[in-house]
């Protein structure tokens, strides 16, 4: 039993437990197994003795062998290490070349790119510099286009380089810069263009001045005239167009950057204020005082016209640049300021052949404005109100003629000596000579010197006044009418009123008769001057003037101022007066100043005698009215207190010749009517000298009484003076009776005197 | 009415045509001078109130037409005158020479013992001069007449020449006046002839007597 579960324990490796159950149950219970296993481990101490003698021998010989292989190895390991050595030696070198050339490779590849690369931004680079060198060429056009490209193509191909960022934020720069240089290279050519525009204006004003004087004869001429001087003087003529003296592409460069750059409204905004600032200024004149000389008045219209011909230009040759509603407006405000300007500078005119001069030159231009399309409104309306002030300017200056001859004019009716000396004066002045043909020399014209005068000067005036009128465009009919009617307003006017200017001052009677038979003369010659303005207008013969008027107020200015004359020689002769009022006897004979008087009248109105009636009439009734009033008041007035009867009866005889002198009949035809004025004079001096009181009383207030003309208070002012001088003269002595019945009715007269004079009162 | 003068002289202008009678006398009633020649129609006169020894005398100058044409005219003013300028003309031989025909025509005409007085106008006009002083001064002398030189123009002895005449009238008058003494005779001694009346006045006094 015990061996077996030694064996059951070495032949198992697992599955212990039965084994060790037996060892439990077995017989000599654990002692004999433990035996047992003794035993068993001598056995195999036993074997394994006898196993490890056999293999000893074994192992020293492969000990042997083992020291012998260790000695071979040490051998090997020394020759490895040479060899080694050996190696390290060769390769360091190698390692040494290896790397340089990595590193030559290294530099080789980035060599590579950088050319790469470089290439890249070359041309960038010169794009670049090209666009510089065209903004320094001031060719902003091509640099903006330029500077698109860079912009937009070239720049983001490169890579983000510095430099490169630093190109594009010049670029805005750039760009600025460029619309800068091309704005004042506007500028340059809007200052040029406002320099250039009156030699626009003159070569359109020469221009429509030839076009004007355009004719076939004109047209022959010129071809002839260039036959033979041969094609080569038609290189030298001027330009075409007036506004080829203009070089617009500053403008139309500077509109096409503009356009680029995306700004061109903003440009023609800038553009048409700038042209209206200046349209602003070319209507002020530059020269200050257009109407001090026609070069300034020219160069002022040339400024004008040359502005908006360059206008109208761009407007037709367009871009837009301007509208025609824009030109429109702004010749609209222009022509209205020019006109304003014109208006009140050729009203300052006062030299007529400057008004001439003027007056052609903005002719031509309207002219030119029709030809270029432009409205001339407010300006023939302009020519109208000058040819007023021309007329007016021509008439001051016709005035200081006329004030000369005036002047100098001695009145006298012309004497001529010879047949020269007549034709001369013939040939200036319309007058029927025929019955002075026939007299001997010297010859004596009925006028003086002045109606000749006068008469050619009118017809200066009206040649003068002509001048004005052609080529404007009227009719000869209305061209004569006007100048009729100037021609009249100067004679009615401008002569009238220098022969009123000469009334101011007193004119000997001679003076006076003169003028008023050269007015005559004068007027009967207007017909003539109508003529001779129907011949040089062309137009029909009109007579309607009705002639004879339009001297009148001289006429009667002169008439009035003889009669002041002849009164004034009145009222002297009147102041010499010398009554005595109480005079006791008269003397017999008229008193001397009044036999003065009425001789001088009388040799007076023989002289006046050339006069036409009318005239005449006024004279003779003027002086002797103002004898017969003067007389009267002698008489009635306050300061003589008593008259005498013999100082009575001596007025009484001055006064008879005073009324034989109107009786006489100076001017056939008027003798009652001047004695007339001395009718109440004569009733109030008869009814004293004759005493016919009851006859006076009795008709008083009726009608034809014979004493009709004298109030009551009259006869009794003179009778109480009456009385006064017989109180004085016989104060002293005794009244006789009759004398004294006198007295009484004196007195009773003049009481019932004084009660009428109540009455009536 | 108060008198506003003492005397009244009539003076009268005669000589040639052109000697400058007018512009003599235009200066004296104007002191203005007038260069253009305008020849007197028949006749015309001024009045200037002088003062002469406290006394207001009044001139009527009349002014003559030296023409031959008017000399009917003015012959007839020769009477009724107190004082006669005779005017020549320094530069007319001609005017000075009829100086001799002008006092024949005053003796002939005028009262005899009218005042009398030469005056050699134009006497600016040196260059031009054919009278010399003393000729004119020994004509006067010849005629026992006063005699001066005078320019309108430059308005020389105008003043003087009228104021002598006016002085020798008003000397004569007083004279006679003192001699005769006559009272209430003013203004008598100037009175011309009335025309012939036609119509008789009927007489005052006469009236007076049948009442």
């Amino acid at each position: 039993m015990t061996n077996a579960t030694i064996q059951e324990i070495e032949g198992i490796d697992d599955y212990w437990g039965p084994a060790f159950r037996s060892v439990y149950e077995g017989e000599g219970g654990h002692e004999a197994f433990l035996q047992q296993l003794d035993e068993r481990i001598k056995q195999h101490d036993k074997e394994i003795e006898k196993l490890c003698n056999f293999y000893y021998q074994g192992f020293i010989e492969s000990i042997r062998e083992l020291l012998e292989v260790r000695s071979h190895a040490e051998e090997l390991h020394a020759e490895i290490s040479n060899v080694d050595a050996n190696v390290k030696e060769t390769t360091d070198g190698l390692c040494v070349r290896s790397e340089e050339l990595i590193r030559a490779r290294r530099v080789e590849l980035n060599i590579a790119s950088t050319i790469e690369k470089m290439e890249l931004c070359l041309p960038l680079l010169t794009t670049y510099s090209k666009l510089k060198s065209q903004v320094e060429a001031k060719r902003y056009y091509p640099a903006l286009k330029t500077l698109e490209q860079l912009e937009h193509v070239l720049l983001p191909r490169v890579g983000p380089y510095a430099w490169c960022s630093h190109i594009s934020s010049d670029i805005p720069k750039l760009r600025q810069a460029i619309q800068d240089a091309s704005m004042a290279d506007l500028r340059d050519f809007l200052e040029n263009i406002r320099r250039l525009s009156p030699q626009v204006g003159a070569v359109a004003l020469k221009q429509t001045q030839e076009m004007l004087g355009r004719s076939l004869e004109n047209i022959i001429k010129n071809k002839k005239d260039m036959a033979t001087l041969g094609p080569s003087s038609v290189e030298t003529t001027t330009p075409q167009s007036p506004h080829e003296l203009v070089d617009f592409s500053p403008l139309y460069r500077c509109l096409h950057i503009h356009t680029v750059l995306g700004a061109k409204h903003d440009f023609v905004q800038y553009y048409r204020s700038q042209r209206r600032q200046q349209a602003r200024l070319v209507v002020i004149p530059a020269a200050g005082n257009l109407h001090d000389s026609i070069q300034s008045m020219k160069s002022y219209l040339n400024a004008v016209l040359g502005f908006f011909i360059l206008e109208e230009h761009l407007l037709t040759t367009g871009a837009g640049l301007v509208s025609s509603d824009w030109l429109g407006e702004t010749w609209g405000s222009a022509r209205s300021a020019a006109a304003g300007t014109l208006r009140t500078h050729t009203a300052l005119v006062t030299d007529p052949t400057l008004m001439l001069s003027i007056k052609h030159q903005i002719v031509l231009f309207i002219n030119a404005l029709k030809c270029y399309g432009l409205p001339t409104e407010p300006l023939p309306q302009l020519l109208q109100e000058m040819a007023e002030h021309y007329t007016e300017v021509l008439m001051q200056r016709w005035v200081a003629v006329f004030r000369d001859i005036l002047d100098n004019a001695t009145f006298r009716p012309i004497e001529v000596e010879n047949q020269e000396q007549y034709d001369a004066v013939m040939d200036t002045f319309p007058y029927d000579g025929d019955e002075l043909e026939t007299q001997a020399f010297p010859r004596k014209f009925p006028f003086s010197s002045v109606v000749p005068a006068v008469y050619v000067q009118v017809k200066e005036f009206m040649y003068a006044w002509l001048k004005y009128s052609s080529g404007l465009g009227l009719g000869g009919g209305g061209r004569a009418a006007a100048a009729r009617h100037s021609t009249s307003l100067l004679l009615t006017r401008s002569f009238t009123g220098c022969l009123s200017a000469l009334f101011r001052r007193a004119l000997p009677l001679t003076q006076l008769v003169q003028i008023i038979l050269d007015t005559q003369y004068l007027e009967s010659a207007t017909p003539y001057l109508y003529e001779f303005i129907s011949n040089i207008t062309g137009s029909e013969l009109v007579t309607t003037q009705p002639a004879g008027s339009m001297f009148q107020t001289a006429r009667d200015d002169a008439e009035k101022q003889i009669c002041e004359n002849l009164q004034h020689k009145v009222d002297e002769f009147l102041d010499l007066e010398n009554y005595d009022w109480l005079l006791v006897e008269p003397s017999g004979q008229a008193s001397s100043f009044v036999t003065d008087m009425l001789g001088y009248l009388t040799g007076v109105l023989t002289s006046l005698e050339q006069l036409p009636r009318r005239a005449r009439e006024a004279a003779v009734t003027a002086a002797v009215q103002r004898i017969a009033c003067r007389l009267r008041a002698l008489l009635l007035e306050g300061d003589v207190r008593a008259v005498s009867a013999g100082a009575l009866h001596q007025l009484d005889l001055d006064v008879i010749q005073c009324e034989q002198f109107a009786a006489s009949d100076p001017l056939p035809g008027l003798r009652d009517q001047l004695l007339e004025h001395f009718a109440s004079l004569r009733q109030l001096l008869d009814l004293i000298t004759s005493w016919d009181w009851s006859s006076y009383l009795h008709d008083i207030g009726m009608e034809g009484a014979k004493y009709a003309l004298v109030s009551p208070r009259e006869a009794a002012t003179l009778l109480e003076k009456l009385r006064e001088a017989e109180q004085k003269s016989s104060v002293f002595s005794v009244l006789k009776k009759n004398e004294r019945d006198r007295r009484k009715l004196l007195d009773t007269v003049l009481k019932q005197l004084k009660q009428l004079q109540n009455q009536d009162g | 009415m108060a008198k506003t003068y003492d005397y009244l002289f009539k003076l009268l202008l005669i000589g040639d045509s052109g000697v400058g009678k007018t512009s003599i006398l235009f200066r004296f009633s104007e002191d203005a001078f007038n260069i253009s020649f305008i020849s007197t129609i028949g006749i015309d006169f001024k009045i200037r109130t002088i003062d002469l020894d406290g006394k207001k005398v009044k001139l009527q100058i009349w002014d003559t037409a030296g023409q031959e044409r008017f000399r009917t005219i003015t012959t007839a003013y020769y009477r009724g005158s107190m004082g006669i300028m005779l005017v020549y003309d320094v530069t007319n031989e001609k005017s000075f020479e009829n100086i001799k025909n002008w006092i024949r025509n005053i003796e002939e005409n005028a009262s005899a013992d009218v005042e009398k007085m030469i005056l050699g106008n134009k006497c600016d006009l040196d260059s031009k001069r054919q009278v010399s002083k003393e000729r004119g001064e020994q004509l006067a002398v010849e005629y026992q007449i006063k005699f001066v030189e005078t320019s309108a123009k430059d308005s020389l002895n105008v003043e003087y020449a009228f104021y002598t005449l006016a002085r020798d009238i008003k000397a004569k008058m007083e004279k006679k006046q003192e001699a005769s003494n006559p009272p209430g005779a003013r203004g008598g001694t100037h009175q011309l002839k009335a025309n012939d009346q036609q119509r008789k006045p009927p007489s005052w006094l006469s009236r007076c007597s049948i009442l």
